[in-house]
């Protein structure tokens, strides 16, 4: 009984508890679900957590420091058609140009990263909760893409993108190796050094852990808690060119849905809703796990109703697990 | 330790091992945008139903109105080695990569009710004739407006604009209401994105700045119900005959029509053949898979049902069938 509660606390606390549950609850499935391990299925399970890891990856850094970043879900559309606006060979501003996809990107970025300065400063100025400041420039941002899009183009898309756009999304660097691929994970070992080997990664922890005592200690917890959003920002543009490039086209309606999954990925990976802890590891194990559940409630055809049952006690469990943790590590101190 | 097993499992994960494929049945993927309205819940059970009659299997995804789930769903039902997939997509434009795919892995793919743009890709699209259907719609409304003898101020509830099904309804509402300039004034345009607030948000806001509205047309059945909600804060609910009566006309042929037809709210419904569009997209998907040669279109003609026909109308109309089912 002893021994089974040590093994528990343990798994509880281990970064990997995330990875076996993802390769236990797959391979408990494989066995009845025919062509879910075939190496397509794994390719498209590979290439669909891309976009939602990058999204995840930035929802972590915002996480540490005790914040949330609701507006990605807004900050997706907004740069899609930023960056439509530009490149689109019909009525882009530089459509057919050389310049038209690297311009595109540029400001999809920029774009990104702008939102994120402006959810910082004022979450880090006026100290008000991150969570009614991300949820407002969400609704105002979500407004503004459709907005613009009518008022450039009188409609909500932009089509005929440039190849050397959809080749982000799309292509391949070798013929087994896709562009996107590489792309995502140069981004993650990034934001993974960042957080773990850099002094701004101790800036974050020590915000989140206690943002009063962090500023006793020197640290600059305003421009600390802006790095976050930035950070946040850029990883939603980032996933917003992911997201264009796959589906050549560019949306005021992108991403509109991903909010509870990325948020869920975070949380299951080890990183704390109440912050401080988190790590670009253990979200990429949430990542698999949210991408292999989509996947395999898909593949056996399950209704959508059942599917967003099933997630719904998933991410439950995930918070619960969370608050388990967070007790734990108090428990140790 | 702490590492070599997590690392084993997860390579595990990635060594591509296959199953041996052993589907009992040949499965048919149907992927639809939504299950929203009344609509798509019908087509999606006729759809059902053929498949299943056929002997064959039917694997379901519905993406919530998400077009890069959607892409996910397809992929997924490719992986699965489907024999034929259904799809009704969000975008016009979005869809045209899940085409691609379908055809890169060589599984027949059929349109559903909304047709992609224009695209070299291979497929067959199965399409109300939104614009034919919502003209002669129009038409019995606009009739009805030039009997009365005044000139009436008008409104449009656009839909979608990315789905071209909502471009159709439009463009036939427009090309209609032009042949009757002494009895018809468009003064309002209302975007509804198919959102049921929006269209509230817009009816209300029309009737508050045009309080002598009197001929309303909405793009889609769903939201009468946010039309009749607006009339009635309004004061303007009546029914045909009754002074004061609004002008209304419908597209889809819902439950929620046929009652409002048969209470006399609605004067005309477009009604778009849901049983044919089913029957048709599955045995599209057949014979592609075949090689039987299927055409790039096959066009519902659908009907208009109003007052003047409704008995003779209503058994070939879907809402019908479903109002009695619950009875």
């Amino acid at each position: 009984m002893r021994g089974s509660r040590a093994l528990l606390r343990r798994l509880l606390a281990s970064d990997h508890a995330v990875l076996l549950f993802a390769a236990a609850y797959f391979l408990a499935l494989w066995s009845i679900t025919p062509g879910l391990g075939s190496s397509e299925n794994l390719r498209n399970i590979f290439t669909s957590m891309l976009p939602l890891l990058v999204l995840a990856v930035g929802q972590t850094f915002v996480l540490i420091t005790g914040g949330i970043d609701l507006s990605v879900t807004a900050a997706i559309p907004l740069a899609s058609v930023v960056g439509g606006s530009i490149m689109a060979g019909d009525v882009g501003l530089l459509g057919g140009s050389a310049f038209a996809v690297p311009v595109a990107v540029g400001a999809m970025l920029a774009v990104g990263a702008g939102i994120g300065l402006v959810n910082g400063t004022i979450i880090a100025c006026t100290r008000m909760p991150a969570f009614i400041v991300t949820l407002t420039t969400q609704m105002f941002l979500g407004g503004l893409a459709v907005w613009y899009a009518n008022w450039y183009a009188g409609r909500v898309d932009f089509h005929d993108l440039p190849v050397g756009f959809r080749a982000i999304a799309q292509g391949r660097i070798f013929p087994a190796v896709p562009t996107a691929l590489v792309a995502v994970t140069l981004l993650a070992m990034a934001a993974h050094i960042t957080l773990a080997r850099t002094v701004l990664g101790r800036w974050l922890h020590a915000v989140g852990g206690n943002a009063k005592a962090a500023a006793i200690c020197g640290v600059p917890v305003r421009t600390t808690v802006i790095a976050a959003y930035i950070a946040s920002g850029l990883c939603a543009a980032a996933a917003s060119i992911l997201y264009t490039g796959r589906l050549e086209t560019a949306s005021a309606s992108h991403g509109q849905r991903v909010l509870l999954d990325v948020i869920a990925a975070a949380v299951m990976g080890g990183t704390s809703l109440f912050g401080g802890r988190g790590s670009v590891r253990g979200t990429l194990f949430g990542v698999l796990f949210i991408t292999i559940l989509d996947n395999t409630l898909s593949f056996r055809g399950l209704s959508n109703f059942s599917v967003l049952m099933v997630k719904g006690v998933v991410i439950l469990a995930a918070a619960v697990l969370d608050a388990a943790r967070a007790r734990l590590a108090e428990r140790s101190i | 330790m702490k590492t070599v097993v997590p690392i084993t499992l997860a390579l595990l994960l990635v060594s591509g091992c296959d199953n041996p494929p052993s589907q009992p049945k040949p499965v048919i993927g149907v992927a639809f945008e939504t299950l929203q309205t009344p609509g798509w819940v019908f087509a999606f059970e006729v759809l059902e139903s053929e498949i299943v009659e056929r002997k064959l299997e039917m694997m379901e995804a519905i993406a919530d109105g998400d077009s890069n789930r959607q892409f996910d769903q397809v992929r997924n039902m490719i992986a699965r080695k489907v024999i034929g997939i259904v799809i009704a997509p969000k975008d016009a434009k979005a869809v045209i990569p899940m085409l691609k795919a379908a055809n890169e892995a060589g599984i027949p793919i059929v349109c559903y009710n909304r047709p992609p743009e224009k695209t070299d890709t291979r497929y067959c699209a199965v399409v109300a004739d939104n614009y034919g259907i919502t003209r002669g719609t129009v038409k019995y409304m606009a009739e009805v407006a030039r009997k009365s003898g005044k000139k009436h101020k008008a409104m449009i509830l656009i839909g979608d604009l990315s789905d071209l099904n909502a471009i159709g309804r439009r463009d036939g509402f427009e090309d209609e209401v032009k042949e009757y300039p002494d009895a018809i004034e468009v003064v309002a345009r209302v975007p509804t994105d198919w959102n049921q607030e929006k269209a509230l948000a817009g009816v209300t806001s029309a009737l508050q700045a045009h309080p002598d509205l009197s001929f309303i047309f909405t793009s889609s059945d769903f939201m009468l119900a946010s039309i009749a909600s607006a009339l009635k804060s309004a004061g303007k609910w009546k029914k045909i005959g009754e002074e004061g009566h609004v002008i209304l006309g419908a597209f889809d042929g819902d439950e929620t029509a046929y009652e409002m037809l048969v209470d006399g709210y609605l004067d005309a419904d477009g009604v778009q053949d849901l049983r044919f569009e089913s029957e048709a997209a599955v045995r599209a998907v057949l014979d592609m898979r075949e090689g039987k040669p299927v055409p790039e279109r096959i066009l519902d003609p659908g009907f208009v049902i109003h007052q003047g026909n409704l008995k003779e109308m209503t058994p070939r109309m879907w809402g019908a069938h479903v109002h009695a089912r619950k009875k």
